[in-house]
């Protein structure tokens, strides 16, 4: 389990979060959603040392994750990155190698199991045929699957990713899902910062729903519908559409 | 086809060697004394130890083709990790002002202590450190912003020079040929003043080699680097401080070179792909014979006269690398 216990985040001398305590559940996907501006990014970011807490506590299975060598960390919670304008000059599989980074020793040789997780990580993402390939020549939707993959050769019981599928089509898009949801299956925790709430609402198990900086609510995606509480924050109505035994969700 | 990249990059690395060891040779045979192969082979070999010839080799030309290799290998190298480091394709030791940096420290030091080679090294070293550190500060302050770091560097750059300059005139005792300096020279490299700066450089290209793959990922950028476990900011400046060094000795010794940390690092990586742990002893190699064949033209071009290797570098080196540019469209420069 993650737990975030009062966290507090400034970013130069303004705060940007306060008080800010959450869990995320073992074995669950946990979709953190909110207006733009509403400090979900930020939230992630303390994960990755990028935003700096201030004071506060955040436990990753009872341990002290801030108190972890970094090297630690990405041995245990690995990050996929929003979508980025510029994209690496380097190969497919030279990316997903460096998903191994925390495992390789000084002399960053590759051992057989190194090389395992690589190989494992891109049929995972169907990423095969393309290993050899250019991540920046690729389109969106497989350059986002060759980050995926090197976050799966980090190998990470805790799988966090920030919005996983911003600039994707919608084919790109519900086969990252479908990544996902399998990942999920294995046993993975997964944390997304989600911006398609029909999605969000669809795969998660547990919403965490934030506006202003402030955690407005958590809990089970229908509890969340029923109480309104979405609706308040992004001031819409939510339509349920049943269709074949699955649920689609449209905000109007 | 991954493995006939990597053979080629194999291939293009032997290429390399051997044009390098070639142009060492050649450096030898030719210049204002033609010698023959001969004659270069006995004094290289240890037979002729005594005639002129011997005099000529040991003390002007080797001496010469070494410090060649040496400024060529420590700027390039140092540029490929500042392009890096600061995430901007047009930072080089020249661009940002390491070099400047360097310099005006390198004629303070001759100013008060003219004699003292281990001083010269100390304060070009010290010079680059302080220059690139004060470009950091600003690029971190200004959100790196590629424009405001080449903009703040042009800017030190042209205050060191004036400093540089004032020097100049001011003293014009000054124990090195100033206008040289400036542009960048490798007549009157000895062992002596090479001694201490090799030592420098060639360990700091190893320690570049052995951390070149942190470089990879400091390019993917800050959040990704630091979720895999490395630790950005130290590195970062682990880098900036190796850059500083090479650059800053190869300043003590051959003034300010300019250029070929700016063209060498793009140009090996249109050669051998984007990866540091080829891009950086690449450029190493790429860097030496850069330099070591420019100063080579400019040795023989006006023979017995002959012109300063960085007069060579910018000649050669700005149309070289204009139609780079233009041929790949200008696109790919953005790494």
């Amino acid at each position: 389990m993650l737990e975030f216990k009062d966290v507090n985040v400034n970013v130069g001398r303004t705060p940007i979060l306060e008080n800010i305590s959450v869990r995320f559940n073992w074995g669950e996907i946990t979709s953190i959603i909110g207006p733009n501006g509403c400090g979900k990014t930020t939230l992630l970011q303390t994960l990755n040392g990028i935003s700096s807490v201030t004071s506060g506590q955040i436990l990753l299975d009872e341990c002290k994750y801030l108190e972890l060598p970094l090297r630690e960390r990405a041995k245990r919670l690995s990050f996929l990155p929003q979508f980025r304008e510029s994209s690496p000059n380097i190969s497919v599989k030279g990316l997903v190698e460096h998903g191994r980074f925390p495992y390789m020793g000084f002399s960053r040789k590759m051992s057989k199991e190194d090389r395992e997780a690589v190989q494992n990580a891109l049929e995972y993402a169907n990423l095969l045929q393309y290993k050899d390939c250019m991540v920046n020549e690729l389109s969106g939707g497989l350059q986002q699957r060759a980050y995926l993959a090197m976050q799966l050769a980090q190998n990470c019981p805790y799988m966090v990713m920030d919005e996983p599928t911003n600039y994707l089509d919608f084919p790109s898009r519900r086969e990252m899902y479908r990544l996902i949801c399998e990942l999920k299956k294995t046993g993975k925790t997964i944390i997304i910062v989600a911006h398609d709430i029909n999605q969000a609402l669809r795969i998660s198990d547990k919403l965490v729903i934030m506006k202003d900086r402030k955690i407005m609510a958590s809990g089970a995606p229908r509890v969340c519908l029923k109480e309104g509480i979405i609706q308040d924050v992004f001031e819409c109505e939510i339509n349920e559409i049943e269709n074949n035994g699955t649920f689609q969700y449209v905000l109007m | 086809m991954k493995k006939n990249k990597t053979r080629n990059n194999r291939i293009l690395f032997l290429i390399l060697l051997l044009v390098m060891m070639l142009l060492m040779f050649v450096g030898m045979v030719f210049g204002s004394v033609k010698l023959s192969f001969d004659e270069v082979f006995s004094v290289l070999l240890g037979r002729d130890t005594l005639s002129k010839n011997a005099i000529i080799i040991w003390n002007v030309r080797l001496p010469r083709i070494l410090g060649g290799l040496l400024a060529g290998a420590g700027l390039g190298t140092a540029g490929v990790i500042l392009q890096g480091v600061m995430n901007n394709a047009l930072a080089s030791p020249n661009t940002i002002g390491v070099n400047s940096g360097a310099g005006f420290f390198v004629m303070l030091s001759m100013l008060v202590l003219p004699q003292n080679l281990l001083a010269k090294s100390t304060m070009a070293f010290l010079g680059a450190l302080i220059t690139s550190l004060i470009i950091l500060c600003l690029a971190f302050w200004a959100e790196r912003s590629r424009i405001t770091i080449v903009l703040a560097g042009i800017t030190i750059s042209s205050f060191l020079s004036a400093g540089m300059n004032m020097i100049k005139i001011l003293d014009t005792d000054i124990s090195i040929n100033a206008t040289q300096f400036l542009i960048g020279t490798l007549s009157g490299v000895t062992l002596k003043t090479i001694k201490y700066p090799a030592m420098g450089i060639i360990i700091g290209i190893l320690i570049s080699i052995i951390l070149s793959n942190a470089l990879n990922l400091l390019a993917l950028g800050d959040g990704v680097a630091s979720s895999l476990g490395l630790q950005v900011n130290c590195f970062r400046f682990i880098f900036i401080l190796l850059a500083s060094a090479m650059s800053g000795l190869v300043v003590s010794f051959a003034g300010l070179v300019g250029f070929v940390g700016l063209i060498v690092p793009h140009i090996v990586r249109f050669l051998f792909g984007h990866d540091a742990r080829t891009v950086i002893p690449a450029s190493a190699l790429l860097g030496a014979n850069f330099v070591l064949l420019s100063d080579f033209v400019g040795r023989s071009l006006f023979a017995p006269f002959e012109l300063p290797v960085g007069i060579i570098l910018s000649l050669a080196g700005g149309p070289f690398f204009l139609y780079l540019l233009l041929k790949k469209g200008g696109r790919r420069v953005n790494a």
